[in-house]
């Protein structure tokens, strides 16, 4: 049973749907990311969660009750603002404990659990302060501790970390993490940021133009995109096309690419074009040919780019082109030189299918 | 040298209008402290007796307590009720919106002379005599439109998640106006509530046209004294009047910080 | 579990009609008080001595029961009266004009200074504002009449023979207005100036051009919107300007606000009084209105304060 489902969620902006029967269940205590481009609809789902915007049709339910029809202030959820929204009149203490003020929590327990709050996020000490003198961090900090003290049922976060830069967000997205787990809410993290997501969800909701694309943990969006654009949003794809030779049964058949053939379980017609991605880490190359890899193909490096742990090979065949990321300590760069032929190789199990003609 | 000439120049010029900006007040200063019966700058001799003479003219006493009631009740009601018309404008979308704007702006375009005369003819014809409410109300009327830009300036930069955030911990709407809203744009509602006083107090045009025996603003008061009389008591009622304007000033600079009102009103 | 979904819609679209119900309602409580009082005591006013000003002049009542223009044809077609149009105009023209010179350099040392030194220098020019008209214009009395300061100064010095009678005039008016309104002027004229990107006076400087041309081409032309603007708004204040042409100019120099006192108060001719009073009213409207029709035109307006 979800502890927060959405079912048949819409939403709609001057009779354009933007967000089309959403349906989703969270878990207890799960973390889940609402990943996809601007527009996808992701923040507006949140926004519907929360209680700042309207249902159109569909439900929401928390803990089996319904919270759609309720206004935000009553829904026991807490959130963290993109921009923080700390109130400027208000120190840092003033900030957390306003939620317990509300709730008529009694003094010293409020002054009790404000200090906890604030040492969960490593801020002790700054009850004191005001927003305006505390730093992006910092104040993304007290945002959390704020949305947490009150003891929400579910935990919203709009996308929290896009205002800070590079560093402090990996710093930072490992200490929501790290407190998510600690107090064990049930978490709504929404970003455009692929990496973030892949790093601190339990699973993803990939959304695009409305709608998920796909939910699943991490590893299996990654490595088992089901759709076009899961494919192709996360990560990196190389676009390539096939036909098939021969077809054989347990969907199997022969493919022919760029002078290579291999058996690739997929179902398909002979003599038709099939198309693939595959990601840039699981191209291989090298300088000779070996005996096991007997489906490599020739390929002419046209430009290496040293990227730290990995170099980006960009490999001509035929009038194409394709991307391949080998890590620096599997080839050592220096032995390859742009204007070399190379061979190359991947796993049929890699091939991603797609639908997409190019 | 040549190169700095101009630059004394314009020093010079600027000084002269700085003079010119003061001298109609300095000269009122000034003058209430003459000895003489009549009104001569600069004063010859120095005497309080002006000052102190006031006592023996009540009327002026009134008077005073008279335009500071209603420049209060004024600027308590014209701020409270032009704020939240303020919020309806920044916020909401209604029909006949733009001729709401309009005619809440237009105070300010209408010669205030002829509103002084359709009140007058408004109120004989309903039955209103001039009072304490009857001023308050016109002068309602000339300040609503300043106290709105003032507050709706500050409400257009307003950031909504912070009302967001609170809801979301559980305040009620009312509660976000009074405990988060209205402390954020408090700058622009002071600025509205001082400005609403100050007009309210020297107003003149409006006020010479609700008047009784009883019910005499200060400014009509100075103004009909003055044109019959030519004792100098006028200048030291004016004085106090001004120094009673610079002394509220400071209490609220020092109270309220206002001098970034001031700054942020340009 | 048809059946259930419908009415779980049923009660969605229930509940969205209540908020926005609600919302209307807040919406309009908001209003309310605003509305109300400016309905009651500013738009009937006005729009019964507009009724007023169409009838006829009782001398026991002050309105009478008959309809007429005479009012309006009355006034404009004497020329005592259309006299006084005429003087309304030149006095506000006038007052413009000086306004815009002295306002400049004031609002160029303004603008050029910073932190505090502005603060206080921008209080001095406004600080007249805080004083009752009243007062200020009482002040002018003493500095301009016979007795006054200047003539006093002028005799001693020798200049003059006799005391000139400075008051009462059209120029102690004018001296009135721009004393009241420059604050004004120099706030729009400093509102211009800030709007200037320095790198902009920075390249002229760089180009060669010396500070005096820098002021010519550059600077005053990218100022014009703030004049204009400032012009507009001193020209229709002066126009409906009542308190310094009836100190400063009294009875002696009539302008149009202080006819339609007269009318009234004096004469109790509410009809003819209304009458002056419109026909005012469409003097400061046209002012307004040509100046957001120009600024519709052109595209470097700047926004009345």
């Amino acid at each position: 049973m979800s502890y927060l489902s959405l079912e048949n969620v819409v939403k709609t902006f001057n009779k354009t749907e933007v967000v089309k029967k959403l349906s989703l269940g969270i878990q207890k205590g799960e973390l889940v990311s609402f990943l996809g481009p601007s527009g996808c609809g992701k923040t507006t789902t949140l926004n519907m969660i929360a209680g700042f915007l309207e249902v159109d049709g569909g439900k929401i339910e928390v803990d089996g009750k319904p919270v759609h029809l309720l206004p935000p202030n009553k829904r026991e959820m807490g959130m963290v603002f993109q921009n923080y929204a700390l109130f400027p009149h208000m120190t840092v203490f003033d900030n957390v404990a306003y939620g317990l003020k509300l709730r008529k929590v009694p003094k010293n327990e409020i002054n009790k659990r404000v200090l906890e709050a604030l040492e969960m996020v490593r801020l002790a000490g700054y009850e004191k302060r005001y927003p305006k003198e505390l730093s992006g961090g910092q104040q993304q900090r007290v945002s959390l501790a704020r949305a947490l003290v009150i003891k929400p049922k579910v935990l919203l976060l709009d996308e929290p970390l896009s205002n800070l830069d590079a560093k402090l967000r990996q710093e930072m997205r490992e200490e929501i993490v790290d407190i998510q787990k600690q107090v064990g809410i049930t978490t709504i993290f929404v970003t455009h940021d692929q990496e973030e997501a892949l790093a601190i969800s339990d699973r993803i909701a990939v959304m695009y133009e409305g709608r998920i694309e796909q939910v699943d943990d991490p590893a299996s969006i990654y490595n088992h995109p089901k759709t076009d654009f899961v494919s192709q949003f996360i990560g990196e794809v190389n676009h390539i096309q096939g036909k098939v030779l021969e077809t054989y049964e347990n969907k199997k058949c022969k493919m022919h690419f760029f002078g290579n053939e291999q058996i690739v379980s997929v179902p398909s017609v002979k003599n038709s074009e099939v198309h693939f991605f595959i990601r840039p880490e699981k191209i291989q190359i090298a300088l000779a040919q070996s005996n096991d890899r007997n489906e490599a193909f020739q390929t002419k490096v046209e430009r290496k780019m040293f990227l730290g742990a990995k170099t980006r090979y960009i490999l001509k065949v035929h009038d194409r082109h394709l991307i391949a990321d080998i890590s620096n300590t599997v080839l050592n760069p220096t032995e390859i030189k742009e204007g070399n032929s190379v061979y190359t190789y991947w796993n049929p199990e890699d091939l991603l299918p797609s639908r997409m003609a190019r | 040298m040549s190169r700095k000439l101009p630059k004394y120049f314009f020093n010079f010029a600027c000084l002269l209008v700085y003079i010119f900006l003061l001298a109609p007040i300095l000269v009122v200063l000034l003058s209430s402290l003459t000895t003489t019966e009549y009104i001569v700058f600069p004063p010859e001799g120095l005497t309080l007796r002006w000052y102190t003479e006031l006592i023996e003219h009540p009327e002026f006493m009134q008077s005073f307590t008279l335009s500071i009631i209603v420049a209060f009740g004024t600027a308590i009601i014209s701020t409270a009720i032009g704020t939240l018309a303020s919020l309806a404008v920044v916020r909401r979308q209604f029909k006949g919106k733009t001729a709401i704007v309009q005619l809440v702006g237009s105070p300010l375009l209408i010669p205030s002379v002829v509103f002084g005369v359709a009140l007058l003819q408004f109120y004989s014809w309903i039955g209103l005599a001039a009072s304490p409410l009857a001023l308050i109300l016109g002068h309602i009327i000339l300040t609503v439109p300043f106290v709105m830009r003032l507050v709706v300036a500050s409400l257009v930069g307003f950031d909504r998640s912070i009302e967001q955030a609170a809801l979301n911990l559980g305040a009620g709407p009312m509660k976000v106006f009074f405990q988060i809203t209205l402390p954020i744009i408090k700058s622009g509602v002071i600025a509205g509530a001082i400005f609403a006083f100050i007009t309210s107090f020297d107003d003149l045009t409006v006020a010479l046209f609700i008047v009784s025996t009883d019910v005499v603003t200060l400014p009509v008061r100075i103004y009909t004294y003055m044109q019959y009389q030519y004792d100098p008591i006028i200048t030291s009622v004016s004085s106090i009047m001004i120094l009673f304007t610079v002394v509220l000033m400071l209490v609220i600079e020092r109270v309220l910080g206002v001098g970034k009102v001031f700054s942020s009103k340009n | 579990m048809q059946a259930g979904i419908g009415t779980e819609h049923d009660l969605l679209l229930q509940q969205k009609k209540k908020n926005l119900n609600k919302k209307r309602l807040d919406t309009w409580l908001l209003l309310l008080p605003t509305l109300g009082i400016f309905i009651f005591f500013f738009l009937l006013p006005l729009f019964f001595l507009f009724i007023t000003s169409f009838k006829n002049f009782d001398a026991s009542t002050g309105v009478g029961n008959e309809w007429t223009l005479q009012n309006y044809i009355k006034f404009m077609s004497d020329p005592f009266y259309l006299g006084v149009v005429w003087r309304t105009v030149k006095i506000a023209l006038l007052t413009t004009l000086i306004t815009i010179i002295i306002s400049y350099p004031v609002a160029f040392q303004i603008s050029r200074a910073k932190g505090r030194t502005r603060n206080y220098l921008t209080l001095l020019v406004l600080s007249p504002l805080l004083i009752s008209m009243v007062i200020r214009c009482y002040g002018w009395v003493i500095l301009l009449s016979n007795n006054g300061v200047v003539n006093n100064t002028l005799l001693k010095l020798g200049w003059i023979d006799q005391p000139l009678t400075l008051l009462y005039t059209e120029l102690s008016v004018v001296i009135g207005m721009v004393h009241v309104l420059f604050p004004y002027m120099v706030l729009s004229i400093m509102g211009s100036l800030e709007k200037i990107d320095p790198s902009v006076i920075r390249a002229s400087q760089n180009l060669g051009a010396s500070s005096f041309r820098t002021f010519f081409s550059i600077l005053l032309p990218l100022t014009l919107p703030g004049v204009f603007a400032g012009s507009v708004m001193v020209f229709s204040l002066s126009v409906s300007s009542f308190v310094t042409p009836a100190i400063l100019g009294g009875p002696q120099v009539k302008v149009m606000s202080y006819l339609t006192y007269e009318q009234v108060a004096v004469m109790l001719n509410w009809p003819y009084g209304g009458a002056i009073g419109f026909l005012l009213i469409l003097i400061a409207t046209i002012t307004i209105i040509a100046y957001s029709k120009i600024l519709a035109r052109s595209e470097k307006g700047v926004a009345i304060q």
